[in-house]
């Protein structure tokens, strides 16, 4: 092993083959693409084809076999990055769809307060639900503004269509909202266009359903006419809720021949079972233009 | 390694099915990003088995055939194969090594040598592009898969140089082992 011819011997041939390399290198380099190595490439390719042909098809059940190997660990990563995806995506979806549900039912509000006859000058604080009473009837509410906001007792609440309710407990930042649908409720309202003035109560465990009572079997009353707030005054008391406020549409008229009164079904237009958003009406109405058309 | 004409036919034959084998077959076995590399793995076993000298010689011959065949830049695949098997070889004669499992590190380091060697060959020559940090993944998925075939394909290299080798490593092997106990001193005179 350390015999000296060897040693050279090994360098030798380290040196030659390490030469021969470097000088396949250096012509391969310098020569165009018709030179002599580049033609011996491509002769040893055409050489070689029949044999790797033959090689890949002999080779082709091991190839498919590490690569359904492969493809199995490749679509675990991909099925884990993918659900990760999905979430993000149901993420942004859900939160799409709340804004398009808020602006919705800003959209609502703002028309509300467009209408002729709305009662104007009641600087409105728009307020976001944060709570639901647990019950069927949907009756109470919690918002997010309180007294700090200016929220006081007893103010007005509407909500995308209508009346939603009145403010019934305040803190500094918080409110409790009962509903017209509370069994507590009581709303003076007209109908419209023809003036008959009766109270607007809840038909307890039908969201959807309100009765206009008290209103004299002489008026007239027909389905599909609108119910708005009276906005009672006398010298005594005075309604909370300020005169034109949409409260919602006849929908039906039970002429009871034994009753003194007719009673009204009234479909509200705020949909009070999804309520995001809400206004609560913080000041008293300019008289002057809450005046509600009368045709 | 005996130079005869046998001995250069099974060498011959033994790199042409290593390299026709790595370019149809092996090249496409991506595991992890990496595949195993044939043509070292049989570099490798050859000079570890044959010597240095050999194994250089090997490796040049394996690279020009595979730089031939797959047409790439002549000259780089020889001189990065050439210096692996002299490295392995060098090895084998300093250190003759007698373990069984010892073709797994030394594939191991063959191969990461290989590649590393020819990256910054490579890289140096006519890479002009920015590399991704990915090469050392697919660099070290390919060591580990040639570690993992390293105990069979060196087997089949001594099985295909065992009659050309100077030394059979076996027969070595055996000389080292203990003298064995040859039983009572009683019943020596009966083996006779």
């Amino acid at each position: 092993m350390f015999d000296k011819k060897v040693i050279r011997r090994r360098r030798a041939a380290l040196a030659v083959f390490v030469g021969l390399s470097i000088a396949l290198l250096t012509a391969y380099f310098g020569e165009s693409g018709g030179g002599v190595l580049h033609a011996l490439q491509r002769g040893a390719q055409e050489a070689l084809a029949p044999i790797e042909t033959g090689a890949s098809r002999a080779l082709k059940p091991l190839r498919d076999f590490v690569g359904w190997v492969g493809d199995s660990f490749d679509a675990k990563r991909e099925n884990k990055k993918l659900r990760g995806e999905v979430e993000e995506l149901r993420s942004q979806l859900a939160e799409a769809q709340t804004a398009k549900r808020d602006v919705s039912q800003l959209r609502g509000i703002v028309r509300l307060r467009r209408q002729s006859g709305y009662p104007q000058g009641t600087q409105p604080v728009a307020a976001r639900v944060i709570a639901r009473s647990p019950t069927i009837w949907y009756s109470t509410l919690r918002i997010d503004k309180g007294s700090n906001d200016g929220v006081r007792v007893d103010q007005p609440v509407i909500a995308s269509g209508g009346l939603a309710g009145k403010i019934t407990g305040v803190t500094g930042g918080t409110a409790e909202v009962t509903l017209i649908t509370d069994a507590s409720s009581a709303v003076s309202a007209q109908v419209m266009p023809n003036g008959a003035a009766g109270v607007v109560r809840p038909e307890v465990g039908d969201p959807n359903d309100l009765l206009l009572d008290y209103i004299q079997k002489g008026r007239r009353v027909t389905e599909n006419t609108t119910v708005v707030t009276s906005g009672f005054t006398s010298s005594r008391v005075e309604s909370l809720f300020p005169r034109g406020i949409p409260i919602g549409r006849v929908t039906k008229v039970d002429l009871d021949e034994v009753d003194l009164y007719q009673r009204v079904h009234i479909e509200p237009f705020a949909d009070l079972r999804q309520i995001d958003l809400v206004q609560v009406l913080t000041r008293r109405p300019d008289t002057r233009s809450a005046e509600v058309p009368v045709p | 390694m005996n130079l005869t004409v046998g001995a250069l036919v099974r060498s011959g034959l033994l790199l042409l099915a290593a390299v026709v084998l790595q370019l149809s077959g092996f090249a496409d076995l991506r595991i992890l990003g990496g595949s195993p590399d044939l043509v070292v793995l049989v570099v490798a076993g050859t000079a570890y088995y044959a010597g240095s000298v050999s194994g250089c010689a090997f490796g040049f011959a394996a690279g020009a055939l595979l730089d031939l065949a797959a047409g790439g830049t002549m000259g780089v695949s020889s001189l990065v194969l050439t210096a692996v098997g002299y490295g392995v070889g060098r090895f084998r004669e300093i250190r003759d090594p007698a373990h069984g499992l010892l073709p797994v590190p030394v594939a191991a380091a063959a191969t990461l040598g290989f590649v590393t060697t020819f990256a910054a060959v490579s890289f140096m020559l006519d890479i002009g592009a920015t590399v991704s940090p990915l090469v050392v993944r697919d660099m070290l998925a390919s060591t580990a898969l040639d570690a993992l075939l390293a105990l069979p394909v060196f087997a089949l290299c001594l099985r295909v140089l065992r009659p050309a080798l100077a030394v059979d490593p076996f027969e070595r092997r055996r000389r080292r082992r203990e003298p064995r106990d040859t039983g009572p001193l009683g019943l020596r005179g009966l083996e006779v």
